[in-house]
């Protein structure tokens, strides 16, 4: 008797139990994979690198948070004013993946610093090019916008719950989950994100404006536990189309040189935008961790493939073909001397390219490069073995990479660090180069090949950089400074066409 | 054998008849006061017409004023309006209605409540003569109703330390438009909700501040739903502060899917261009009537123009016809039933049409991407159609007549005088006069006071009010006179 009542009532338990586990389960960890994108250039948009797990903000408290705190977002505009390429009659914009996990979440991808836009004139709509620098966004804007909101007294549930429900009729359940879980649990990860990014935000520290983070410093503090330390190395996004030529024996990418493989890049870079392979099992173990795990290098082996093969942009605008063809002369060097051969540095497959230009003789700004050191590399790399991700190794160099040109017109403003504004001036020596410009500003100055940088579009649009700041600096690269004005017009001509 | 004493009963069987009874009683009122309170029910109309006319969008669960406060409020605070009643603002009262045209009611919560509807912008009044009675046509652009001055009116009642529940209650009582239970709910409650909401409604459209006056049958389309998103309109680039422009017509739906809709033509999608006008009427995505917004978007698919009501001159008509087959067909379409033409319903570039910018520099692309944000919660409905255009869309010209004053922001007052270069169309006019000029096609401009009402005069020197553009040979401008005067009497066919 005792005994059947005893049991009946542990019965009873575990069915209780297993209700609110299946519950728990479809309100925070159902996975619901993204619907199908019409090809790999909307699933580099739009698609999941697997980051809604740790950095996913639930999706209704995204989209209300710069409706509730306007006065933290830099200007009319919601999230389009944080400089994000946002394409008209997509819900999010470019770099931003949604997906339900429990709840729908939102986080980043790799285009968020890696679409860029271009536009002929201010009447123009802007063309959204697939694999070129992000060069209008403003990352650190975005995350200070975060950081501001998480920290506010407004950041409560009765006011975001007033906002959310002029959109959504919420269910009780999901109000009461908002309400009691999100918000507070998202107050407090952005919270916390706000210390663990407390090294950008010291006083007088130089700002990362549109178009730039600080690479090395974020996966110094991210991956490994090296000190905060004095370093700045505010740098440009890269241009990441077109990689089957910068991969192979020998060949570096990043700025300083500091990894030796592609899918190195790419799997740092997921990592640092908080996907989440669990480091916390055996590789052999399988259970659903490791398959996110097993999903996550199929998906960094799947962007490896498309994007080592997707073309760079061509140029929009005409090219006076004879004038290119002279150019290309020069290009070659032949009649030149060492001092004006682009190709021998800038040609893929030739002696120096997509290797190490030592920073004696490049002679730009040492900051970006001094941000890295071996350590860190070291433990970068432990860590990610850790996770169970076999990768070649990061390095530490003393130098910086010498890039091939492809789709070059698309790449400015120049130098690792972005502080020359256009080829035209990165073909003026140091001392006539622009020393504070607005960068950010999407529309294309064919003249002097980059975008433009004055005037007052520009200055409402664009983020002022000033090359006196540390880090920011605009010297070195030299080389064909001292070409003819006829062979440095050629030579542009020349470069339009890479 | 001795009598049984009593069992102690009766009291207790007295206890649970009372118990039973409060019971009852509780539950009774429970379901009453459930059923009141939780009501959400619209007044519906049997026809179309009426439905299009006083139907709800729902807008009166967000945004809805108490029926009784709103009918108290011209009687209450009759110094903010320009005359008596809301008639002065131009609303249209058909005989026997306590509510005017564009007005729904719908009871949430146990209380009645209005608020604007479709109608108000997009139904008109035509009087043939000053002495004729006005006819009220569905679907034209309303000519009379000063939206602004009524969002004024409302702001201005806000402020007013008259506006408190102690003086509305009595005039409640007097109107008999609610219980005592409403009334007080009124008095204690509403008055002070209301006021709040009012308070941050006018904070919330002081964006119009930095515009010229509306004036009757205006309003600014695209910075209210920049205002909607919470944009921080005290940094708005100054290009972007006139949005000001006339409302449309809303015929012909069908033939206007796939064209690219609202001035600018920046969207495309009938549907998307019904739910975002419905904002307008207070509508939010969680509280708009789908049903009832459905029905109406349905009738307005074949929904027609009343024909030109006045003799046409048949033979002086047919030798506009070529003349409206070369220069305007192409744009406007082959007739005004048959809207075919290779650029009807497309956008020509400003630099073509050369009219006033403001209103299309007014949309901005920030405001265009954000867009895509509304109704996400609903996939189906999600906007995805908004786009950011470089010029204003060519307009088919079903009822061409109703449409006056002409181009996107109403700065010419008639056919014959958008038919002239802008150098000689007339730089003030007066708007809101709903009797016809049959002679230059539109309503009659001239007349600043009507009895004590006074018309609006619009200025075309301010930003946005812009008569120019629209001319130039392409244009017409340059026909003969004979011409000009068989083309317009072609057009009164449309």
């Amino acid at each position: 008797m005792n005994f059947s009542r005893c049991m009946r009532w542990l019965i009873a338990l575990v069915a209780i139990l297993c209700v609110v586990g299946v519950f728990g389960w479809y309100k925070f960890f159902r996975e619901v994979p993204q619907p199908p994108f019409a090809n790999e250039g909307e699933r580099f948009k739009y698609g999941s690198i697997g980051a809604e797990n740790t950095r996913g903000i639930p999706y209704w408290i995204w989209v209300v948070l710069p409706r509730v705190f306007p006065d933290f977002v830099p200007g009319p505009g919601g999230y389009k004013a944080f400089g994000v390429v946002w394409e008209p009659g997509q819900e999010i914009p470019v770099g931003f993946s949604k997906k339900t996990i429990g709840f729908p979440r939102i986080a980043n991808n790799c285009a968020i610093c890696h679409v860029g836009t271009w536009r002929a004139s201010e009447s123009d709509l802007p063309h959204v090019v697939v694999g070129a620098p992000a060069h209008t966004s403003n990352l650190q804007s975005m995350i200070r916008f975060l950081t501001n909101c998480a920290a506010d007294p407004r950041f409560n549930a009765d006011t975001l719950l007033a906002q959310i429900e002029r959109e959504t009729k919420l269910s009780v359940v999901d109000r009461l989950i908002y309400r009691f879980a999100l918000i507070p649990l998202t107050r407090s990860a952005l919270q916390k994100q706000a210390t663990q990014m407390a090294w950008m935000n010291r006083p007088g520290w130089p700002d990362w404006g549109k178009g730039r983070d600080d690479p090395m410093n974020l996966t110094k503090y991210f991956m490994t536990s090296q000190p905060v330390d004095n370093t700045t190395g505010q740098a440009d996004f890269p241009s990441v189309w077109n990689l089957k030529i910068r991969n192979g024996d020998g060949l570096f990418l990043n700025w300083s040189c500091d990894t030796p493989a592609v899918i190195s890049v790419l799997i740092d870079s997921a990592l640092g935008l908080g996907a989440a392979p669990d480091p916390t099992v055996p590789l052999d173990t399988l259970n659903w961790k490791f398959k996110r795990r097993a999903w996550f290098v199929n998906r960094m082996q799947e962007l490896d493939a498309y994007l080592s093969d997707l073309a760079p942009p061509a140029y929009p605008f005409p090219i006076d073909a004879a004038l290119a063809a002279k150019g290309k002369v020069i290009y070659a060097g032949e009649t030149n001397g060492p001092a004006g051969k682009c190709v021998s540095c800038h040609d893929p497959g030739q002696a120096h390219t997509n290797r190490l230009i030592p920073i004696a003789d490049i002679g730009t700004d040492r900051n970006r490069m001094d941000t890295w050191n071996q350590a860190a590399a070291d433990q970068a790399n432990e860590k990610v073995k850790e996770i169970g991700i076999i990768r070649p190794n990061m390095v530490k160099q003393e130098g910086y990479q010498s890039p091939p040109l492809d789709g070059l017109w698309m790449r400015a403003p120049y130098l690792h660090n972005g502080s020359v504004p256009t080829l035209s001036d990165l073909l003026a020596p140091v001392k006539d180069r622009p020393t504070a410009f607005h960068r950010g500003y999407d529309v294309y100055d064919p003249a002097k090949v980059g975008f433009i940088t004055t005037g007052d579009a520009a200055a409402r649009d664009g983020w002022m950089e000033d090359t006196s700041v540390r880090g920011n600096g605009n010297q070195g690269h030299t080389y064909g400074t001292e070409l003819s004005d006829a062979d440095k017009i050629a030579l542009l001509e020349y470069l339009k066409t890479l | 054998m001795p009598a049984e004493p009593q069992p102690p009963t009766p009291p207790r069987r007295c206890c649970r008849w009372v118990c039973w009874f409060a019971g009852i009683v509780i539950a009774v009122l429970v379901v009453w006061a459930a059923a009141r309170f939780t009501s959400d029910k619209p007044v519906t109309y049997a026809g179309n017409e009426d439905h299009f006319k006083y139907g709800s969008t729902g807008g009166e669960r967000s945004s809805g004023i108490p029926y009784s406060i709103w009918m108290a409020l011209p009687e209450l605070f009759p110094q903010y309006l320009p005359g008596k009643g809301l008639q002065s603002l131009g609303f249209l009262y058909e005989p026997g209605k306590d509510l005017p045209i564009g007005v729904s009611k719908r009871r949430v919560q146990g209380i009645d409540r209005v608020f604007l509807n479709c109608a108000v912008c997009h139904v008109g009044s035509v009087r043939d003569t000053p002495a004729s009675a006005p006819r009220f046509i569905v679907g034209m652009p309303s000519n009379t109703v000063d939206l602004q001055g009524f969002e004024r009116f409302l702001s201005a009642v806000a402020l007013d330390k008259d506006f408190t529940g102690d003086r509305i209650a009595p005039v409640i009582k007097r109107m008999g438009t609610d219980d005592w239970l409403n009334r007080e709910l009124i008095r204690y409650v509403g008055v002070d909700l209301m006021r709040d909401q009012l308070v941050s409604l006018r904070q919330m459209f002081s964006f119009m501040d930095r515009e010229p006056v509306f004036g009757p049958g205006r309003f600014d389309t695209f910075n209210p739903p920049k205002v909607l998103l919470n944009f921080r309109m005290d940094m708005l680039p100054p290009e972007e502060w006139v949005g000001v422009c006339n409302f449309p017509s809303i015929w012909h739906q069908r033939l206007r899917e796939g064209m690219e809709l609202h001035w600018d033509g920046n969207n495309i999608s009938v549907d998307e261009r019904n739910r975002s006008a419905a904002f307008g009427t207070g509508a939010l995505p969680p509280t708009l009537d789908r049903a009832s917004v459905r029905r109406t978007a349905n009738w307005l698919l074949d929904a027609a123009p009343p024909p030109y009501p006045y003799p046409i001159d048949a033979a002086l008509a047919s030798k506009g016809k070529p003349v409206y087959a070369e220069y305007c067909a192409r744009c406007h379409g082959a007739s005004g039933t048959d809207f075919a033409g290779d650029l009807v319903g497309k956008v020509t570039p400003i630099d073509l049409i050369k009219t006033d910018r403001h209103r299309l520099d007014s949309y901005s692309f920030a405001l265009c991407v954000n867009q895509g944000e509304l109704y996400a919660a609903y996939p189906a409905e999600r906007f995805q159609h908004f786009r950011k255009t470089d010029g204003y869309a060519n307009q088919p010209l079903d009822g061409i007549w109703l449409r006056s004053p002409y181009l996107h922001n109403g700065s010419v007052p008639n056919l014959w005088e958008l038919l002239e270069p802008a150098s000689k169309r007339t730089a003030t006019f007066f708007r809101g006069y709903d009797v016809y000029d049959q002679k230059n096609v539109g309503f009659v401009a001239n007349v600043s006071h009507e009895n004590e009402k006074a018309f609006f005069p619009l200025d075309t020197t301010l930003p946005g009010n812009g008569n120019y553009g629209h001319e130039g040979k392409a244009f017409g401008t340059e026909l003969s006179e004979d011409s000009k005067q068989a083309l317009i009497e072609y057009l009164k066919t449309f």
